[in-house]
């Protein structure tokens, strides 16, 4: 009896049996996870009986990983500001700086190449404490601040370095090109960190306070929760993740290089909000920021492999997000 | 009805209704302004005086009855129509654009024009200058209403109102922000359009500002008209019995064995809303602060739970005197506070049931930092049960709760960190008469638990069924204690009508 009234049907359960198509559209919207790893398979298996030869190729699958490798990494920080009701647009030019932070320290002042790491992590992190200071002292909303030092960041990066620091040492570059069970030391890096994440995010008391955050800040607030002092700490977590991002692409390349990590904020708040973080804040899971970055990467692959210009991919990549968005506001709407 | 060959009343309603959901707003009320009178609309918060005035006004259109202007009726009302037939309503929100200029204001949407559709702005300027004249005020008509004190907008709202031909003034709540100086002005402003055979309707609950201005007052109660009186023919005691007078349906249960002191509060002054405030709880009695909208209640709940700072004064928990950094501070330190507006403050509508009660105790629901689902269903369903929450799980999104089990859940998650002092800001606002009796017997047993519970409730009779004690504020200031069980309505709102004067020092500009 008690275990029949436990399982009985939300309202918003009901209300999908009752409309078809909206039913479908729903169950797509509502379990995101699962949603995605379909999509996954389905084009994995797509593209390995009509490119046998290109596609399914243990070659193919470590670039797509290399590539996914950042994104990746950068998504966990992502997919915990906006589960904060915050983002990030600023993550490139972090992500260049600290690249070009590692290589300064590295080559020019002859560090050890651990120190540079270290020292690209850092600077990472001490910008996205920047940002948290704009956005909850001086309480100016994250887009505009995160704009504003998008711009500022990469133009210090291009004042400090000029057009990049190459080569950076052979030592360090050991740090982002070794390979390991066949995949180069990113993927690895990316695969601790959002596993790590993602146990973290969903598991411990501390990151729990992000969801309450994102769902009601005064609420929160008045729940006892320290909501300014924990959406500062998510964004020096973010800084320092696309510090870290930064680090691994200047040792893969042996280069710390001005343009880095260009563009790279709309693959991952693609990826973020595809895998299921709402706009509004409260809700996502790092699972399905990773699934995200899986499944853009693996469209920018099949882009690729049909010969489709880098001029599709952006255009492609902006599409999906304005679905993925789209999705999340039929959630809102078919809540109630 | 009227005898004919009287002239037709500047306004006359009859049997005007209006509901919203959930409340029965006006249930047939009818009262008649003749030209060139002051009228008073009184009543306690939620009577439906400003939902009359809006009505009247084309804000909101009535469900029911019918109103007459100069004899015509009036149909398919709204703001513009209302505009154009010469009633204008001055609202407590204001209607103004900060970012234009106080002459666009005036005229917005019928400047003057030149020959080519231009607007003329010296024209403009010109005749905004002489209305603003002749309300006794001499701005520059090119000033931004940004920059105005909230007085001085509420002249060029009268200008504005002015700017046609105007029969009929609708004054909301008018001097709830202003000093004595400005409402005095206001008074004569509004005692020489009444010479000019303008119609006013006054809408207020401080009795001292409507014995000095109006000529009639009509009473509200519960949506109904419990009296039209003559101000000359009446007193205070008369309007308060007929303000009041309500059946009260829960009975008093429950004496208090109170204990120590748990919260003492003195002199407490956190601007602009409290400004001097002293009080007492004990463990195992419950205090409630009683008072009008805008009196500085919740405001001083808030600086109690450390979510609004405070300039002077001591708060002292259970005899050691304390300073907060935050509400997390005065959590760990033993207050809980369910806030007045419960979507907007209090729950995370998007979440379960079990993740909002345990929002307050992640610490107890966790076992070395990591959450046990386990603990955290446990904790919740062991409230569901003792609060009677009438959910089929606790994993139910708190939004699909209705409102009285909503509340449940917010008492829920203030009981689970275990407080010794529970602030709760409006019990039982929008829960419908059975929660209501629930939210009344939880209240009870945790006095008799030995909580200290401080409320705040703008329902009499409620205050009256709960409270060992009562205190009453006014202004941002405690002005007097009442014994709980002898106290009535009349007493309570005496106190807090009689101490509403405006004070000379009142900042509340803009």
């Amino acid at each position: 009896m008690v275990d029949a009234l436990l399982r009985a049907p939300s309202p918003k359960a009901i209300r999908h049996r009752a409309f078809g198509p909206s039913r479908l559209i729903g169950f797509l919207a509502n379990s995101r996870e699962v949603t995605l790893i379909v999509l996954i398979a389905a084009l994995s298996v797509t593209m390995t009986v009509v490119y046998p030869d290109n596609f399914a190729t243990w070659y193919n699958f470590s670039a797509v990983m290399l590539n996914a490798a950042q994104t990746g990494i950068l998504v966990t920080g992502m997919m915990l500001l906006m589960i904060a009701g915050m983002f990030d647009l600023s993550i490139g030019s972090t992500l260049a700086f600290s690249g070009v932070v590692a290589g300064a320290l590295v080559s020019w002042w002859g560090l050890p190449p651990e120190l540079g790491l270290l020292g690209g992590i850092v600077a990472g992190a001490a910008l996205g404490a920047l940002n948290g200071f704009i956005v909850t002292r001086i309480r100016i909303n994250a887009l505009i601040a995160t704009l504003a030092t998008m711009a500022i960041y990469r133009g210090i990066t291009q004042l400090l370095s000029g057009t990049g620091i190459t080569p950076i040492g052979d030592d360090f570059a050991t740090y982002g090109q070794s390979v390991f069970l066949g995949l180069q030391t990113p993927f690895w890096v990316m695969l601790f960190i959002v596993i790590a994440g993602g146990w973290a995010v969903a598991r411990t008391r501390f990151f729990r306070q992000y969801y309450f955050i994102g769902g009601n800040a005064r609420a929160a607030q008045l729940s006892g929760i320290r909501v300014q002092r924990l959406t500062l700490i998510a964004f020096v977590i973010m800084g320092g993740l696309a510090g870290l991002a930064g680090v691994l692409g200047a040792a893969r390349l042996n280069s710390a290089v001005v343009t880095a990590g260009l563009g790279i904020e709309l693959a991952v708040i693609t990826a973020t909000v595809l895998g299921g973080a709402s706009l509004r804040g409260g809700e996502g899971s790092v699972l399905g920021g990773v699934l995200g970055v899986l499944f853009i990467a693996l469209v920018q692959n099949t882009l690729i492999i049909n010969g489709i210009g880098v001029f599709w991919q952006n255009i492609i990549i902006g599409s999906v997000l304005l679905l993925a968005v789209s999705l999340d506001r039929f959630k809102q709407v078919h809540r109630g | 009805m009227a005898d004919p060959n009287d002239p037709p009343a500047r306004l006359a309603a009859h049997e005007i209704q209006k509901s919203f959901p959930g409340v029965l707003a006006l249930r047939g009320v009818s009262f008649s302004v003749e030209p060139g009178e002051i009228h008073a609309l009184l009543g306690e918060n939620g009577a439906g005086k400003s939902t009359l005035g809006k009505v009247i006004g084309g804000v909101y259109q009535a469900d029911a009855g019918q109103i007459e202007l100069d004899g015509t009726p009036l149909v398919a009302m709204d703001e513009a129509r209302a505009g154009s037939l010469g009633i204008a309503i001055v609202h407590q929100e204001g209607s103004l654009v900060p970012q234009l200029s106080i002459a666009e204001n005036i005229f917005a949407g019928r400047q003057p024009t030149g020959r080519f559709g231009n607007i003329d702005r010296a024209e403009m300027r010109r005749r905004a200058s002489r209305l603003l004249g002749d309300l006794g005020v001499s701005f520059d008509p090119g000033v931004l209403v940004r920059s105005l004190s909230t007085a001085q907008a509420q002249v060029v709202e009268i200008a504005k109102a002015l700017s046609r031909d105007l029969r009929l003034l609708i004054l909301d709540e008018p001097t709830s922000a202003l000093t004595t100086t400005e409402t005095a002005r206001l008074f004569l402003l509004v005692r020489r359009l009444k010479t000019n055979g303008v119609s006013i309707i006054y809408i207020s609950h401080r009795l001292t500002e409507i014995f000095e201005l109006c000529d009639r007052v009509t009473v509200l109660k519960d949506g109904q008209v419990s009296g039209t009186r003559t101000l000359a023919e009446t007193n205070e005691d008369e309007l308060i019995r007929l303000m009041v007078g309500r059946e009260v349906v829960f009975a008093r249960e429950g004496a208090a064995h109170p204990g120590d002191s748990v919260l003492e509060v003195t002199d407490l002054a956190a601007p602009p809303f409290v400004r001097n405030a002293n009080l007492t709880v004990r463990a195992g009695e419950i205090v409630c602060l009683a008072g009008l909208v805008g009196s500085g209640r919740s405001e001083l709940c808030e600086a109690v739970f450390g979510a609004r700072r405070h300039i002077r004064g001591s708060i002292r928990l259970k005899g050691r005197a304390v300073r907060w950094t935050g509400p997390w501070d005065a959590m760990a330190a033993g207050i809980g506070m369910v806030p007045e507006d419960r979507k907007d403050a209090g729950l995370f509508l998007d979440q379960s049931i079990s993740a909002n009660i345990c929002a307050t105790v992640l610490k107890k629901v966790s076992r070395s930092g990591l959450m046990s689902e386990a603990a955290e269903v446990e904790l919740a369903d062991g409230y569901i049960r003792e609060l009677r929450i009438a959910t089929p799980s606790c994993r139910q999104l708190v939004g699909n709760l209705s409102g009285g089990n909503q509340q449940k859940v917010l008492l829920a998650k203030w009981l689970a960190p275990k407080p010794d002092l529970l602030i709760v800001d409006e019990p039982t606002r929008g829960v419908d008469v059975g929660a209501r009796a629930e939210i009344y017997r939880i209240l009870r047993d945790l006095k008799s638990r030995g909580l200290a519970l401080l409320l705040v409730s703008s329902d009499l009779p409620e205050v009256l069924t709960l409270a060992d004690r009562i205190i009453v504020m006014a202004d941002g200031r405690t002005v007097g204690e009442l014994d709980g069980a002898s106290a009535d309505e009349e007493t309570v709102l005496r106190l807090a009508t009689r101490h509403t004067t405006i004070q000379p020092e009142a900042v509340a500009h803009g």
